[in-house]
């Protein structure tokens, strides 16, 4: 009997274990494929450059909101430019940070890389989602420079959270930009950084290898979170569960390979709350997993046609799923902003501000992923233009005037005025274009949630009857 | 589709409280009219029993038709039911407009309690619904057009609860409309000025008010027992006797009663007509040539012919219009000339 017991509960022992190996399947360690490498090396994934990125945009977005109202406004501006265009320096990483229960093993930022910035991977075709006529890139040294002049990052007169704006602005202009419209495109041609020459001279990867691993580091995701809960991922970026971070049991947080960043933050959030009705971290992680896996399974030869037009197939998947994600978090803040309204018309005095303070920053979301949306590698046409329209340069602010274009000096003209219930109407129109153009499904914040829910409830049929 | 989901798909109505035959209802109404028959009627137990489970009208021509027309009407809807324009697609587009209305405010009265917002919902949808009931029901006898739809339903010599089923599938189509208005202007309009608050007090998960109205014997309306109510009352309900009337094929009683629960807008716009106990009332249409009310071909059909034949009088109608209009400006014309020449 004891015997038998035993026996079960080894098998149990085993099949979980088993479970756990088959979860453990992260991205990476994949060997050396090359032909012909001699090194000493053994693994080939490497995308430190990439995490570089993510931690400038991350201390960037903190510096954004230390400015003093004009004081500091020189310095600051400098010590952005620094993050923003790089520096030789070895800079201080100012988020992520350790905290209590949280540690993180880096503190700089040549303990990560050397030598990266993120101007140098920003996104500069046409932004006519901002103010001024400007390209993406100038957008964003125009935005750096406002934020360096403002009081903590917020301008109350125009409504503009700078530390917001910049920080989803880059997220698109940068990450998702990069991987998709660079990486997972022109790289995935058979002449582009082909997979039987090293990525560059000297490399132990292959051209494919690197390149996929590049895009793969700008989607954020933490290499181990294979088949992980939404929770976790969400609990990892949060800063809340150093044990599901903490892959190798260091007692740190290694930026490299066991956070999560921004991108995929965002997917896990969405996968976890609205309808609860998606998945979007787990099928980017196994698209980037299936096609690194197929790119090392061609051990060092050029891919083949098939080969590629799988690859492009696993590609496509990220794309959409990547925009989708960008979607939803325009669908998402697009609730926040008309509840936020919602809300600052019932108060007054200092709750107002507060309340339009909050407005602010749920605004500056939105802005900053409508515009991280437009600067991927697809134009969206008459869909950005609508969407632009209906979301204005800036939002309706306390006076109901908003921004509406940018003068010969760079100042922000706000001749204009709407009313509040007009602009929530603009915010139900842009969620309902994400429904129609994008097929977002968690649809958090869902303006017409309400209406849906009361409709199903009542069921029109069944009064139908006649006399 | 097996044999467990085609009997579910026909009789699904039965088992759901929303619908007016739901078996609970059928039940109450049965006792309802044993009480009528019983203790107003003086009737023996004996003859009510006979006299609820009539043969002669469960089983006539005209019933067996009403069967038939159940069935049939039920693949009729569901073939159709999902062309209509959805509730949801009204419901947003009103809830939209909402919001362009500088004047109008939004949650301006969130603030009220709760229990009074769902009262209030709650009544105002049950009244919304039953006056817009009234009067896509008027439209229904006035309107030639509609008119030849209707009959279908005024057709019934006999009347059961199966009767509310006698419809054409035509007919089925405007009142779910209908439906679909009503709603879809009550629901978000309350959601925009009082907030999400707003819920619907519900007995088996149906409207209170729709509930009371179904097992207060709304099937009898459809039946032979004639209940009535007070003279008070029928001026606010009306009563099964007074639906009665509304199918009566003696001439007084023409467009009278066209309300569903209510009687207020029969009262309000001079259509009421008070249950009387003169005997007993035929059902019917005089018109009809016997027999016609129990080939489910004719009912059918000869709405489509009838509006058919509308059209093209209209038509020819509209058509000689436009010939004398055209004559009578070359006349003008001609004068004119001649004024000119002169
Ligand atoms: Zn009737
Ligand atoms: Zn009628």
């Amino acid at each position: 009997m004891i015997m038998k017991k035993l026996k079960v509960t080894t098998a149990i022992v085993a099949v979980a274990l088993s479970g756990t190996m088959a979860l453990s399947d992260g991205y990476g360690p994949f060997p050396v494929t090359l032909k012909g490498y001699s090194g000493d090396k053994t693994n080939t994934v490497s995308y430190s450059g990439q995490i570089a990125r993510h931690v400038l945009e991350q201390s960037l977005k903190k510096l954004a909101g230390k400015g003093n109202g004009g004081g500091n406004a020189a310095d600051l501006e400098a010590q952005m430019l620094s993050y923003f265009n790089g520096s030789d320096d070895d800079l201080p990483i100012i988020a992520p940070k350790s905290k209590d229960g949280f540690k993180i093993k880096q503190t700089s930022l040549h303990q990560i890389s050397k030598g990266k910035n993120i101007s140098g991977k920003f996104y500069d075709g046409a932004m006519p989602a901002w103010p001024g006529n400007m390209s993406g890139k100038d957008v964003a040294y125009n935005m750096i420079a406002m934020a360096a002049k403002s009081n903590k990052g917020f301008d109350a007169d125009t409504g503009y959270d700078w530390a917001q704006l910049i920080s989803k602005y880059t997220m698109g202009a940068m990450a998702y930009n990069q991987a998709v419209d660079n990486y997972l495109d022109e790289k995935l041609s058979a002449e582009k950084k082909p997979n039987n020459k090293p990525y560059k001279d000297g490399a132990h990867y292959t051209g494919k290898e690197h390149s996929w691993d590049e895009a793969f580091g700008y989607w954020g995701a933490a290499a181990h979170q294979h088949g992980f809960n939404p929770n976790k991922v969400y609990e990892i970026a949060k800063m809340k569960n150093q044990g599901a971070a903490d892959k190798n049991g260091d007692g740190m947080v290694d930026l490299k390979s066991e956070y999560v960043f921004g991108p995929c933050y965002y997917a896990a959030a969405f996968d976890r709350s609205g309808t609860k009705s998606t998945n979007y971290t787990n099928t980017l992680f196994n698209a980037f997993l299936d096609g690194r896996k197929l790119i090392t399974a061609a051990a060092g030869e050029a891919l083949s046609d098939s080969e590629r037009s799988q690859l492009k197939a696993y590609a496509a998947t990220i794309e959409e799923n990547w925009e989708k994600v960008l979607a939803e978090a325009v669908f998402k803040y697009a609730g926040s902003v008309y509840k936020d309204i919602n809300k600052m018309k019932d108060l007054s005095g200092d709750d107002l501000n507060k309340a339009y303070r909050a407005y602010a920053k749920h605004w500056g979301e939105l802005k900053g992923f409508a515009m991280a949306m437009q600067s991927g590698k697809s134009n969206l046409g008459a869909t950005a233009t609508k969407m632009n329209e209906l979301m204005g340069f800036g939002p309706v602010t306390l006076n109901n005037s908003y921004v509406t274009g940018m003068d010969s000096n760079g100042n922000f003209v706000m001749d204009r005025k709407r009313s509040w219930s007009d602009y929530q109407l603009h915010m139900l129109k842009i969620q309902q274009m994400m429904v129609d153009q994008f097929s977002v499904k968690a649809r958090v914040n869902d303006g017409l949630n309400d209406l849906q829910a009361l409709t199903d409830k009542l069921d029109s049929a069944s009064s139908a009857e006649t006399d | 589709m097996d044999d467990i989901n085609l009997i579910e798909f026909f009789l699904s109505d039965f088992i759901n409280p929303k619908k007016r035959v739901f078996t609970g209802y059928l039940v109450l109404s049965v006792v309802l009219a044993s009480l009528w028959l019983l203790f107003v009627k003086r009737q023996s137990l004996k003859s009510t029993f006979k006299k609820i489970f009539d043969r002669k009208i469960l089983w006539s021509g005209s019933a067996k038709a009403d069967y038939k027309l159940f069935l049939v009407n039920r693949v009729f809807t569901f073939f159709i039911s999902p062309l209509l324009i959805s509730q949801v697609a009204i419901s947003t587009a009103i809830y939209m407009f909402l919001h362009s209305v500088d004047a109008f405010n939004q949650n301006v009265f969130a603030s009220t309690p709760t229990s009074i917002i769902i009262a209030l919902f709650t009544i105002t949808l049950f009244v919304v619904d039953d006056f817009t009931k009234y009067v896509v029901h008027r439209w229904m006898h006035k309107i030639p057009l509609l008119w030849a739809i209707h009959k279908v339903h005024h057709s019934a010599k006999t009347m059961t609860p199966i009767t509310v089923y006698r419809v054409h599938p035509l007919e089925g189509v405007l009142f779910s409309l209908r439906s679909v208005f009503a709603q879809g202007l009550v629901i978000p309009s309350f959601l925009f000025f009082f907030g999400n608050a707003v819920d619907l007090y519900t007995i088996v998960g149906v409207n209170i008010l729709v509930f009371f109205f179904h097992a207060t014997g709304s099937n009898l309306r459809h039946s032979h027992i004639d209940i009535s109510y007070w003279k008070w009352l029928e001026h606010i309900l009306i009563s099964p006797s007074q639906h009665q009337v509304h199918h009566s094929i003696a001439e007084e009683h023409y467009d009278k009663n066209f309300g569903a629960a209510l009687a207020i807008w029969d009262w309000v716009f001079g259509s009421l007509h008070l249950s009387e106990n003169k005997g007993k009332v035929f059902f019917g249409l005089d018109t009809y040539e016997s027999g016609k009310e129990s080939r489910i071909k004719d009912l059918y059909l000869e709405p489509i012919y009838e509006i058919a034949k509308i059209l093209k009088t209209f038509c020819i109608k509209l058509v000689s219009l436009l010939l004398n209009w055209l004559s009578l400006l070359r006349d003008l014309f001609l004068i004119q000339i001649k004024k000119n020449k002169s």
